[in-house]
Protein backbone atom coordinates (compact mmCIF):
# COMPACT_ATOMS: atom_id res chain seq x y z
CA UNK A 1 0.00 0.00 0.00
CA UNK A 2 2.80 2.66 0.53
CA UNK A 3 4.45 2.11 -3.06
CA UNK A 4 0.97 3.56 -4.46
CA UNK A 5 1.14 7.12 -5.19
CA UNK A 6 -2.16 8.93 -4.78
CA UNK A 7 -2.70 10.62 -8.07
CA UNK A 8 -2.72 7.12 -9.55
CA UNK A 9 -5.40 6.09 -7.38
CA UNK A 10 -9.05 6.39 -8.80
CA UNK A 11 -11.44 7.87 -6.34
CA UNK A 12 -14.05 5.29 -6.79
CA UNK A 13 -11.12 2.66 -5.85
CA UNK A 14 -10.15 4.58 -2.86
CA UNK A 15 -13.33 4.49 -2.14
CA UNK A 16 -14.01 0.72 -2.46
CA UNK A 17 -11.08 0.41 -0.82
CA UNK A 18 -11.85 2.50 2.44
CA UNK A 19 -15.12 1.10 2.90
CA UNK A 20 -14.40 -2.61 2.01
CA UNK A 21 -18.57 -2.73 1.64
CA UNK A 22 -20.03 -4.48 -0.88
CA UNK A 23 -20.94 -1.51 -3.48
CA UNK A 24 -18.59 -2.27 -6.76
CA UNK A 25 -18.72 0.29 -9.57
CA UNK A 26 -20.08 -0.84 -12.75
CA UNK A 27 -16.64 -0.68 -14.55
CA UNK A 28 -14.78 -2.72 -12.05
CA UNK A 29 -17.14 -5.60 -11.65
CA UNK A 30 -16.46 -8.02 -8.94
CA UNK A 31 -13.41 -7.37 -8.24
CA UNK A 32 -12.85 -6.41 -4.81
CA UNK A 33 -10.55 -9.37 -3.76
CA UNK A 34 -8.96 -8.91 -7.23
CA UNK A 35 -8.35 -5.49 -6.47
CA UNK A 36 -6.92 -6.09 -3.02
CA UNK A 37 -4.76 -8.52 -4.30
CA UNK A 38 -3.36 -6.29 -7.26
CA UNK A 39 -2.55 -4.14 -4.51
CA UNK A 40 0.01 -5.63 -3.89
CA UNK A 41 1.37 -6.20 -7.40
CA UNK A 42 3.13 -3.06 -9.77
CA UNK A 43 1.24 -0.15 -10.47
CA UNK A 44 0.47 -1.24 -14.40
CA UNK A 45 -2.45 -3.23 -13.19
CA UNK A 46 -4.43 -0.90 -11.86
CA UNK A 47 -6.83 1.36 -14.44
CA UNK A 48 -5.15 4.95 -15.21
CA UNK A 49 -7.24 7.33 -13.86
CA UNK A 50 -8.29 9.88 -16.98
CA UNK A 51 -8.86 7.26 -19.91
CA UNK A 52 -12.26 5.94 -18.44
CA UNK A 53 -13.40 9.85 -18.37
CA UNK A 54 -12.12 10.37 -21.80
CA UNK A 55 -13.89 7.81 -23.42
CA UNK A 56 -16.98 8.59 -21.90
CA UNK A 57 -17.03 11.86 -23.73
CA UNK A 58 -16.03 10.86 -26.89
CA UNK A 59 -18.23 8.36 -26.93
CA UNK A 60 -21.04 10.61 -26.24
CA UNK A 61 -19.80 12.74 -28.53
CA UNK A 62 -19.64 10.56 -31.37
CA UNK A 63 -22.85 8.85 -30.68
CA UNK A 64 -24.63 12.32 -30.95
CA UNK A 65 -22.85 13.26 -34.01
CA UNK A 66 -24.03 10.56 -35.65
CA UNK A 67 -27.61 10.34 -34.35
CA UNK A 68 -27.57 14.17 -36.11
CA UNK A 69 -26.56 12.88 -39.29
CA UNK A 70 -29.28 10.37 -39.60
CA UNK A 71 -31.86 13.08 -38.54
CA UNK A 72 -30.46 15.37 -41.36
CA UNK A 73 -30.32 12.70 -43.61
CA UNK A 74 -34.29 11.61 -42.88
CA UNK A 75 -35.42 15.11 -42.90
CA UNK A 76 -34.04 15.43 -46.36
CA UNK A 77 -35.44 12.45 -47.64
CA UNK A 78 -39.17 13.26 -46.01
CA UNK A 79 -38.50 16.81 -48.36
CA UNK A 80 -38.24 15.46 -51.30
CA UNK A 81 -41.21 14.69 -53.62
CA UNK A 82 -42.94 11.80 -53.60
CA UNK A 83 -42.18 9.22 -56.26
CA UNK A 84 -44.99 8.83 -58.87
CA UNK A 85 -45.90 4.95 -58.83
CA UNK A 86 -45.01 3.95 -63.02
CA UNK A 87 -48.41 3.06 -64.50
CA UNK A 88 -47.85 -0.74 -65.51
CA UNK A 89 -49.80 -0.55 -69.04
CA UNK A 90 -48.35 2.30 -70.03
CA UNK A 91 -44.88 1.33 -70.36
CA UNK A 92 -45.11 -0.99 -73.49
CA UNK A 93 -42.04 -3.45 -73.04
CA UNK A 94 -38.56 -3.05 -74.54
CA UNK A 95 -38.48 -5.95 -76.18
CA UNK A 96 -41.78 -5.02 -78.72
CA UNK A 97 -40.17 -1.68 -79.98
CA UNK A 98 -37.91 -4.18 -82.17
CA UNK A 99 -38.09 -3.98 -85.72
CA UNK A 100 -38.62 -7.76 -86.18
CA UNK A 101 -41.89 -7.60 -84.44
CA UNK A 102 -43.99 -5.30 -86.72
CA UNK A 103 -46.88 -7.36 -89.05
CA UNK A 104 -46.70 -7.58 -92.15
CA UNK A 105 -50.06 -7.44 -93.84
CA UNK A 106 -50.99 -6.20 -96.94
CA UNK A 107 -52.31 -2.45 -97.18
CA UNK A 108 -55.48 -1.43 -97.21
CA UNK A 109 -57.63 -1.20 -100.19
CA UNK A 110 -59.83 1.40 -101.16
CA UNK A 111 -62.98 -0.34 -100.72
CA UNK A 112 -62.11 -1.31 -97.10
CA UNK A 113 -61.64 2.16 -96.10
CA UNK A 114 -64.77 3.26 -97.75
CA UNK A 115 -66.59 0.63 -96.17
CA UNK A 116 -64.89 1.78 -92.52
CA UNK A 117 -66.00 4.79 -93.19
CA UNK A 118 -69.16 4.08 -93.63
CA UNK A 119 -69.68 2.04 -91.26
CA UNK A 120 -68.08 4.34 -88.71
CA UNK A 121 -70.72 6.60 -89.62
CA UNK A 122 -73.92 4.59 -89.04
CA UNK A 123 -72.30 3.85 -86.02
CA UNK A 124 -72.24 7.23 -84.59
CA UNK A 125 -76.18 7.56 -86.06
CA UNK A 126 -77.37 4.15 -83.77
CA UNK A 127 -75.25 5.35 -80.76
CA UNK A 128 -76.87 8.56 -81.00
CA UNK A 129 -80.52 7.21 -81.22
CA UNK A 130 -80.03 4.78 -78.73
CA UNK A 131 -78.03 7.51 -76.54
CA UNK A 132 -81.61 9.74 -77.18
CA UNK A 133 -84.01 6.86 -75.90
CA UNK A 134 -82.29 6.36 -72.78
CA UNK A 135 -82.38 10.13 -71.96
CA UNK A 136 -86.10 10.15 -73.03
CA UNK A 137 -86.86 6.64 -70.80
CA UNK A 138 -85.43 8.66 -67.92
CA UNK A 139 -87.25 12.14 -68.39
CA UNK A 140 -90.31 10.38 -68.54
CA UNK A 141 -89.40 7.86 -65.06
CA UNK A 142 -88.52 11.05 -63.29
CA UNK A 143 -91.66 12.46 -64.72
CA UNK A 144 -94.00 9.80 -63.62
CA UNK A 145 -91.93 10.20 -60.27
CA UNK A 146 -92.63 13.40 -59.94
CA UNK A 147 -96.44 13.05 -60.45
CA UNK A 148 -96.91 10.66 -57.54
CA UNK A 149 -95.32 12.25 -55.53
CA UNK A 150 -97.46 15.37 -55.71
CA UNK A 151 -100.91 13.16 -55.54
CA UNK A 152 -99.27 11.40 -52.31
CA UNK A 153 -98.61 15.67 -50.97
CA UNK A 154 -102.52 15.95 -51.88
CA UNK A 155 -103.39 12.49 -50.45
CA UNK A 156 -101.12 12.93 -46.74
CA UNK A 157 -98.27 15.76 -45.60
CA UNK A 158 -96.56 12.88 -43.52
CA UNK A 159 -96.55 9.57 -45.95
CA UNK A 160 -94.96 12.42 -48.81
CA UNK A 161 -92.36 13.13 -45.86
CA UNK A 162 -91.89 9.87 -45.36
CA UNK A 163 -91.96 9.14 -49.10
CA UNK A 164 -88.88 12.12 -49.87
CA UNK A 165 -86.86 10.53 -47.20
CA UNK A 166 -83.04 9.33 -47.86
CA UNK A 167 -82.88 5.98 -47.91
CA UNK A 168 -79.86 4.95 -46.29
CA UNK A 169 -79.78 1.17 -47.13
CA UNK A 170 -79.88 1.62 -50.61
CA UNK A 171 -76.26 2.59 -51.57
CA UNK A 172 -73.48 0.76 -51.41
CA UNK A 173 -75.59 -0.86 -53.88
CA UNK A 174 -73.65 -3.92 -55.19
CA UNK A 175 -74.82 -6.76 -58.15
CA UNK A 176 -73.36 -9.34 -60.80
CA UNK A 177 -73.45 -8.09 -63.93
CA UNK A 178 -74.99 -10.55 -66.61
CA UNK A 179 -72.81 -13.36 -68.26
CA UNK A 180 -72.62 -14.54 -71.91
CA UNK A 181 -74.00 -18.06 -70.65
CA UNK A 182 -76.44 -18.65 -67.79
CA UNK A 183 -74.53 -20.77 -64.79
CA UNK A 184 -74.23 -24.28 -65.07
CA UNK A 185 -75.93 -26.24 -62.50
CA UNK A 186 -73.35 -28.88 -60.78
CA UNK A 187 -69.92 -27.72 -62.83
CA UNK A 188 -66.98 -28.74 -61.36
CA UNK A 189 -64.11 -26.09 -61.74
CA UNK A 190 -60.75 -27.59 -62.00
CA UNK A 191 -58.33 -27.42 -59.21
CA UNK A 192 -55.58 -24.57 -59.42
CA UNK A 193 -53.88 -22.09 -57.15
CA UNK A 194 -53.81 -18.41 -58.17
CA UNK A 195 -50.70 -17.05 -57.55
CA UNK A 196 -51.07 -13.25 -57.54
CA UNK A 197 -47.87 -11.39 -59.19
CA UNK A 198 -48.49 -8.03 -59.61
CA UNK A 199 -46.35 -5.15 -58.14
CA UNK A 200 -47.46 -3.10 -55.45
CA UNK A 201 -45.59 0.03 -55.03
CA UNK A 202 -45.88 1.96 -52.11
CA UNK A 203 -44.68 6.14 -51.92
CA UNK B 1 -107.36 18.30 -34.70
CA UNK B 2 -108.90 15.28 -36.73
CA UNK B 3 -107.79 14.86 -40.54
CA UNK B 4 -110.14 15.15 -42.89
CA UNK B 5 -110.98 11.81 -44.34
CA UNK B 6 -109.71 12.17 -47.76
CA UNK B 7 -112.68 9.91 -50.62
CA UNK B 8 -109.66 8.50 -52.02
CA UNK B 9 -108.34 5.31 -50.46
CA UNK B 10 -104.71 4.24 -50.65
CA UNK B 11 -103.48 0.80 -52.13
CA UNK B 12 -99.89 0.23 -52.19
CA UNK B 13 -98.00 -1.66 -55.19
CA UNK B 14 -95.12 -3.16 -55.90
CA UNK B 15 -93.27 -4.02 -59.40
CA UNK B 16 -90.55 -7.34 -58.75
CA UNK B 17 -88.17 -7.43 -61.41
CA UNK B 18 -85.48 -10.61 -62.10
CA UNK B 19 -82.66 -8.71 -63.62
CA UNK B 20 -81.56 -10.42 -66.79
CA UNK B 21 -79.12 -13.01 -65.60
CA UNK B 22 -77.27 -13.15 -69.98
CA UNK B 23 -76.66 -10.70 -72.03
CA UNK B 24 -78.71 -9.53 -74.69
CA UNK B 25 -77.29 -10.37 -77.96
CA UNK B 26 -76.06 -7.77 -80.24
CA UNK B 27 -77.84 -5.56 -83.07
CA UNK B 28 -76.47 -5.42 -86.53
CA UNK B 29 -74.32 -2.31 -86.06
CA UNK B 30 -72.95 -3.73 -83.23
CA UNK B 31 -71.72 -6.65 -84.31
CA UNK B 32 -70.25 -4.89 -87.45
CA UNK B 33 -68.35 -2.37 -85.01
CA UNK B 34 -67.24 -5.05 -83.19
CA UNK B 35 -65.59 -6.85 -85.93
CA UNK B 36 -64.23 -3.80 -87.40
CA UNK B 37 -62.30 -3.20 -83.81
CA UNK B 38 -60.92 -6.53 -83.69
CA UNK B 39 -59.14 -5.80 -87.15
CA UNK B 40 -58.26 -2.42 -86.34
CA UNK B 41 -56.34 -3.88 -83.05
CA UNK B 42 -54.69 -6.80 -84.88
CA UNK B 43 -53.29 -4.07 -87.25
CA UNK B 44 -52.58 -2.25 -84.81
CA UNK B 45 -50.28 -4.81 -82.65
CA UNK B 46 -47.12 -6.42 -82.71
CA UNK B 47 -45.99 -10.04 -82.76
CA UNK B 48 -46.77 -11.79 -79.81
CA UNK B 49 -44.24 -14.35 -78.62
CA UNK B 50 -46.23 -17.39 -79.50
CA UNK B 51 -47.21 -16.32 -82.72
CA UNK B 52 -43.27 -15.67 -83.46
CA UNK B 53 -43.31 -19.25 -82.11
CA UNK B 54 -45.44 -20.27 -84.95
CA UNK B 55 -43.75 -18.20 -87.68
CA UNK B 56 -40.41 -20.06 -87.30
CA UNK B 57 -41.48 -23.42 -86.89
CA UNK B 58 -43.50 -22.97 -90.31
CA UNK B 59 -40.33 -21.14 -91.72
CA UNK B 60 -38.11 -24.58 -90.33
CA UNK B 61 -41.00 -26.65 -91.95
CA UNK B 62 -40.53 -24.98 -95.45
CA UNK B 63 -37.12 -25.45 -95.50
CA UNK B 64 -36.60 -28.47 -94.41
CA UNK B 65 -39.66 -29.68 -97.21
CA UNK B 66 -37.08 -28.09 -99.54
CA UNK B 67 -34.16 -29.22 -98.93
CA UNK B 68 -34.54 -33.14 -97.92
CA UNK B 69 -32.45 -33.34 -94.92
CA UNK B 70 -32.73 -32.79 -91.17
CA UNK B 71 -31.41 -29.45 -89.78
CA UNK B 72 -28.20 -29.57 -87.94
CA UNK B 73 -29.94 -28.53 -84.12
CA UNK B 74 -32.61 -31.17 -84.24
CA UNK B 75 -31.06 -34.36 -82.62
CA UNK B 76 -33.57 -37.13 -84.38
CA UNK B 77 -35.68 -38.69 -81.80
CA UNK B 78 -36.49 -35.71 -79.57
CA UNK B 79 -40.43 -34.64 -80.11
CA UNK B 80 -40.97 -30.68 -80.33
CA UNK B 81 -44.05 -29.75 -79.83
CA UNK B 82 -45.03 -27.52 -82.23
CA UNK B 83 -47.12 -24.05 -81.74
CA UNK B 84 -49.48 -25.42 -84.06
CA UNK B 85 -50.23 -28.39 -81.95
CA UNK B 86 -50.86 -26.50 -79.10
CA UNK B 87 -53.28 -24.41 -80.88
CA UNK B 88 -55.39 -27.49 -81.85
CA UNK B 89 -55.29 -28.62 -78.38
CA UNK B 90 -56.76 -25.56 -77.14
CA UNK B 91 -59.38 -25.81 -79.76
CA UNK B 92 -60.45 -29.03 -78.90
CA UNK B 93 -60.40 -28.55 -75.08
CA UNK B 94 -62.66 -25.47 -75.82
CA UNK B 95 -65.05 -27.83 -78.15
CA UNK B 96 -65.03 -30.15 -75.47
CA UNK B 97 -66.72 -27.84 -72.61
CA UNK B 98 -70.33 -26.96 -72.87
CA UNK B 99 -71.65 -24.39 -71.89
CA UNK B 100 -75.63 -23.77 -70.11
CA UNK B 101 -77.68 -22.88 -73.36
CA UNK B 102 -79.33 -19.65 -73.31
CA UNK B 103 -82.38 -20.45 -74.21
CA UNK B 104 -84.11 -22.22 -71.78
CA UNK B 105 -86.72 -25.42 -71.51
CA UNK B 106 -89.00 -23.09 -70.27
CA UNK B 107 -88.36 -20.58 -73.35
CA UNK B 108 -88.98 -22.99 -75.85
CA UNK B 109 -92.50 -24.23 -73.86
CA UNK B 110 -93.44 -20.44 -72.90
CA UNK B 111 -93.95 -21.43 -69.26
CA UNK B 112 -94.79 -18.15 -68.40
CA UNK B 113 -94.97 -18.66 -64.28
CA UNK B 114 -90.95 -20.06 -64.81
CA UNK B 115 -88.26 -17.64 -63.35
CA UNK B 116 -85.82 -19.37 -65.82
CA UNK B 117 -87.70 -17.93 -69.29
CA UNK B 118 -85.90 -14.96 -71.09
CA UNK B 119 -82.47 -14.86 -69.14
CA UNK B 120 -81.55 -12.14 -71.31
CA UNK B 121 -84.37 -9.60 -70.10
CA UNK B 122 -86.49 -7.90 -66.92
CA UNK B 123 -89.62 -10.13 -65.39
CA UNK B 124 -91.88 -8.69 -63.36
CA UNK B 125 -94.25 -10.54 -61.34
CA UNK B 126 -97.92 -10.06 -62.12
CA UNK B 127 -100.89 -11.19 -60.02
CA UNK B 128 -104.53 -12.19 -60.34
CA UNK B 129 -106.79 -10.57 -57.98
CA UNK B 130 -110.31 -9.51 -57.21
CA UNK B 131 -111.13 -5.91 -57.70
CA UNK B 132 -114.74 -5.11 -57.41
CA UNK B 133 -116.34 -8.13 -58.72
CA UNK B 134 -113.37 -8.36 -61.11
CA UNK B 135 -110.80 -10.90 -61.54
CA UNK B 136 -107.93 -8.81 -63.19
CA UNK B 137 -104.02 -9.48 -63.66
CA UNK B 138 -102.42 -6.56 -61.72
CA UNK B 139 -98.81 -6.05 -59.93
CA UNK B 140 -99.17 -7.25 -56.30
CA UNK B 141 -101.20 -4.80 -54.52
CA UNK B 142 -102.72 -4.09 -50.98
CA UNK B 143 -104.82 -1.42 -49.09
CA UNK B 144 -102.92 0.80 -47.11
CA UNK B 145 -103.35 1.07 -43.27
CA UNK B 146 -102.93 3.87 -41.25
CA UNK B 147 -99.60 3.80 -39.40
CA UNK B 148 -97.32 2.23 -42.01
CA UNK B 149 -95.47 4.19 -44.78
CA UNK B 150 -96.61 3.24 -48.40
CA UNK B 151 -93.04 1.62 -48.80
CA UNK B 152 -93.93 -0.85 -46.36
CA UNK B 153 -97.13 -1.13 -47.55
CA UNK B 154 -95.81 -2.65 -50.85
CA UNK B 155 -93.43 -4.64 -48.99
CA UNK B 156 -96.46 -6.28 -47.09
CA UNK B 157 -98.16 -6.75 -51.09
CA UNK B 158 -95.14 -8.96 -51.87
CA UNK B 159 -95.05 -10.89 -48.31
CA UNK B 160 -98.11 -11.71 -49.16
CA UNK B 161 -97.87 -13.01 -52.49
CA UNK B 162 -95.08 -14.76 -52.01
CA UNK B 163 -94.40 -15.78 -48.17
CA UNK B 164 -91.35 -14.17 -46.23
CA UNK B 165 -88.52 -15.73 -47.36
CA UNK B 166 -88.37 -13.94 -50.69
CA UNK B 167 -85.31 -10.96 -50.33
CA UNK B 168 -86.00 -7.88 -52.37
CA UNK B 169 -84.34 -4.67 -52.53
CA UNK B 170 -87.03 -1.94 -52.86
CA UNK B 171 -85.48 1.02 -54.81
CA UNK B 172 -85.85 3.84 -52.58
CA UNK B 173 -88.83 5.46 -50.32
CA UNK B 174 -90.37 7.02 -52.68
CA UNK B 175 -93.45 5.89 -55.41
CA UNK B 176 -92.16 5.27 -58.93
CA UNK B 177 -95.78 6.37 -60.31
CA UNK B 178 -99.54 6.59 -59.76
CA UNK B 179 -102.43 5.17 -60.65
CA UNK B 180 -105.65 6.56 -59.78
CA UNK B 181 -109.37 5.83 -60.68
CA UNK B 182 -112.84 6.50 -59.59
CA UNK B 183 -115.30 3.79 -58.59
CA UNK B 184 -118.11 2.93 -60.79
CA UNK B 185 -121.29 5.13 -60.22
CA UNK B 186 -123.08 2.62 -58.35
CA UNK B 187 -120.24 1.86 -55.35
CA UNK B 188 -119.50 5.56 -55.30
CA UNK B 189 -119.77 7.59 -52.15
CA UNK B 190 -118.97 10.94 -50.57
CA UNK B 191 -116.36 9.34 -49.04
CA UNK B 192 -115.34 6.72 -51.19
CA UNK B 193 -114.80 8.38 -54.59
CA UNK B 194 -111.90 6.02 -55.98
CA UNK B 195 -108.59 5.00 -54.98
CA UNK B 196 -104.82 5.75 -56.17
CA UNK B 197 -102.43 3.07 -56.40
CA UNK B 198 -98.97 3.60 -55.55
CA UNK B 199 -96.33 1.71 -57.20
CA UNK B 200 -92.56 0.78 -55.73
CA UNK B 201 -89.83 -0.55 -57.37
CA UNK B 202 -87.90 -3.65 -56.30
CA UNK B 203 -84.96 -5.79 -57.91
CA UNK B 204 -85.56 -9.42 -57.05
CA UNK B 205 -82.79 -10.32 -55.18
CA UNK B 206 -82.83 -14.70 -53.45
CA UNK B 207 -83.11 -16.98 -56.52
CA UNK B 208 -85.09 -19.78 -54.16
CA UNK B 209 -87.97 -20.26 -54.55
CA UNK B 210 -88.64 -23.66 -53.56
CA UNK B 211 -90.51 -22.61 -50.26
CA UNK B 212 -92.77 -20.20 -51.78
CA UNK B 213 -96.41 -21.33 -52.22
CA UNK B 214 -97.99 -18.52 -53.99
CA UNK B 215 -101.44 -17.83 -52.78
CA UNK B 216 -102.82 -17.05 -55.78
CA UNK B 217 -102.18 -17.19 -60.07
CA UNK B 218 -99.02 -15.34 -60.66
CA UNK B 219 -97.22 -14.99 -63.87
CA UNK B 220 -93.18 -13.22 -64.71
CA UNK B 221 -93.63 -11.66 -68.00
CA UNK B 222 -91.75 -9.16 -70.01
CA UNK B 223 -92.25 -5.44 -70.66
CA UNK B 224 -93.50 -6.46 -73.70
CA UNK B 225 -95.61 -8.96 -72.86
CA UNK B 226 -97.70 -6.80 -70.18
CA UNK B 227 -100.06 -5.86 -72.71
CA UNK B 228 -101.50 -8.92 -72.90
CA UNK B 229 -102.37 -9.06 -69.17
CA UNK B 230 -103.03 -5.58 -68.39
CA UNK B 231 -106.15 -3.35 -69.08
CA UNK B 232 -104.93 0.11 -71.47
CA UNK B 233 -104.86 2.73 -68.83
CA UNK B 234 -103.23 0.41 -66.21
CA UNK B 235 -100.11 -0.54 -68.46
CA UNK B 236 -100.02 3.30 -70.07
CA UNK B 237 -99.13 4.30 -66.22
CA UNK B 238 -96.77 1.20 -65.82
CA UNK B 239 -94.75 1.68 -68.79
CA UNK B 240 -94.02 4.83 -67.93
CA UNK B 241 -91.41 3.78 -65.14
CA UNK B 242 -90.22 0.56 -66.58
CA UNK B 243 -87.12 1.04 -68.12
CA UNK B 244 -86.16 -2.33 -71.06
Amino acid sequence: AQSLSPESVSPRALCSFSSCSSWLPQRIPLRGNHWQSSLLTPRTALPVRAQPKKKKKVDVKREQAQKDRMKKKLKKLERAAPELIPIEDFITPLKYSDGSRVRSLPPLSPEETERRVLLLKKWCLFKQRQDEAEKKAIQTLVESQQEALKELRLESEELYQAAIRRDEGLFPFEREGPTYTPPLPGYDPPEGKCVDITKVYTQ
Amino acid sequence: SAAARRPWRLFGALCLLRLPRITQPLQKEEEEMAALMGQIEVEKSRYSDHEIRKLEEEERLRRRKESLYDDDDEAPGKTVIMAQDLEEKWEQKFLRFEPAPRITDADKNNIRTSLNRKLDSNLMLLVKQKIGNQELWLLPQVEWQPGETLRSTAERAMATFLGDHIQAKVLGNAPYGIYKYKFPKTIRTEDNVGAKVFFFKAFLQSSDFTQTEPKADYLWVTKNELGDYLKPEYLKKVNRFLLD
